[in-house]
């Protein structure tokens, strides 16, 4: 059986990361998106870790282009006319996929070991035989983000027991 | 004061700069472990790091029992700035000898509440 984790805490997650390097002013909210995706290929940033050990999944961030050039500059405290170059945007971006699957980690199974980020401009690939487990979508300031948790497994997949409440 | 802040992250040692600077601290940066090890064997010695967990030529714990080891850096404040938060991991950097564990994502005041906590906010932070 391969767990996964619950939409609601890759939301949490996602929004607790946005809401602590981007201010609360502008709320990142869910959104209904149309098969197909919700950003071109080419006007897309896209990062991902690998976790490997108790929970073997690989986490995924992509976010328009507009997205991660906001972020970047936020992150990086950019002022006046000064735009971040595409290495900014490769470390903003991989910083920020890094948070997000660190943070899954510690709610899944372990101990498990998390990867170094990969970053790529443009969509994300995947590996063959991958199954999304899990995919978030949402919106900061008109512009949109997906996150989605990968496994490669045969296995059927189960929620996460949520703690009774 | 003197904070070095290590992180293989540009961005992240941009939020981190400028929280530690607005408390008046002077900050030097390192990429990863080595460099700011490099640092120190130039003299370069902080009273804070801040340090990343997982970061590529030498992560973090690596780093911090590396200063552990020479006695002459014991006066060095470590404080581990990292998205690991399992338990397991948390143990084994207390244990290699950091002060304290701040997890990613952080408030500008959780940075804050722990150098206060560790006695390390300058005078002129305080007033």
């Amino acid at each position: 059986m391969t767990l996964a984790p619950a939409l609601t805490d890759v939301h949490a997650i996602v929004d607790q990361v946005w809401t602590s390097f981007l201010g609360e002013v502008e709320p990142l909210l869910p959104a209904d998106v149309a098969p197909g995706g919700p950003f071109p290929a080419g006007q897309a940033w896209s990062a991902a870790v690998s976790v490997s050990g108790g929970w073997d999944a690989t986490v995924t961030v992509e976010l328009s282009a507009a997205l991660a050039v906001s972020l970047t500059t936020t992150m990086l405290g950019l002022e006046g006319p000064e735009a971040p170059d595409d290495a900014d945007l490769a470390d903003a971006v991989g910083e920020l996929v890094n948070m997000v699957g660190g943070n899954l980690k510690s709610l899944m199974p372990g101990p498990s070991a998390l990867s170094l980020p990969a970053v790529a401009a443009g969509r994300a690939a995947h590996a063959s035989g991958a199954t999304e487990i899990a995919c978030f979508d949402g919106v900061w300031a008109g512009e949109p983000v997906r996150v989605t948790v990968h496994v490669v497994t045969d296995a059927p997949v189960d929620l996460l027991p949520q703690p009774i409440s | 004061m003197r904070a070095m802040i290590i992180d293989d992250s540009r961005a992240m040692r941009s939020i981190l700069r400028r929280i530690v600077a607005g408390l008046e601290f002077e900050t030097l940066e390192a990429g990863d472990g080595q460099q700011a090890l490099d640092l120190f064997e130039s003299g370069q010695v902080p009273d804070l790091c801040l340090v990343d967990w997982n970061m590529p030529v030498m992560d973090g714990y690596t780093f911090i029992t590396r200063v552990r080891a020479n006695k002459e850096w014991r006066h060095v404040t470590l404080m581990t700035v990292t998205t690991e938060s399992e338990q397991g991991q948390i143990v084994k950097a207390l244990a290699a000898g950091a002060h304290e564990y701040v997890i990613k994502p952080f408030t500008p005041d959780a940075i804050v509440e722990k150098l206060e906590l560790l006695g390390l906010l300058p005078v002129e932070a305080l007033a």
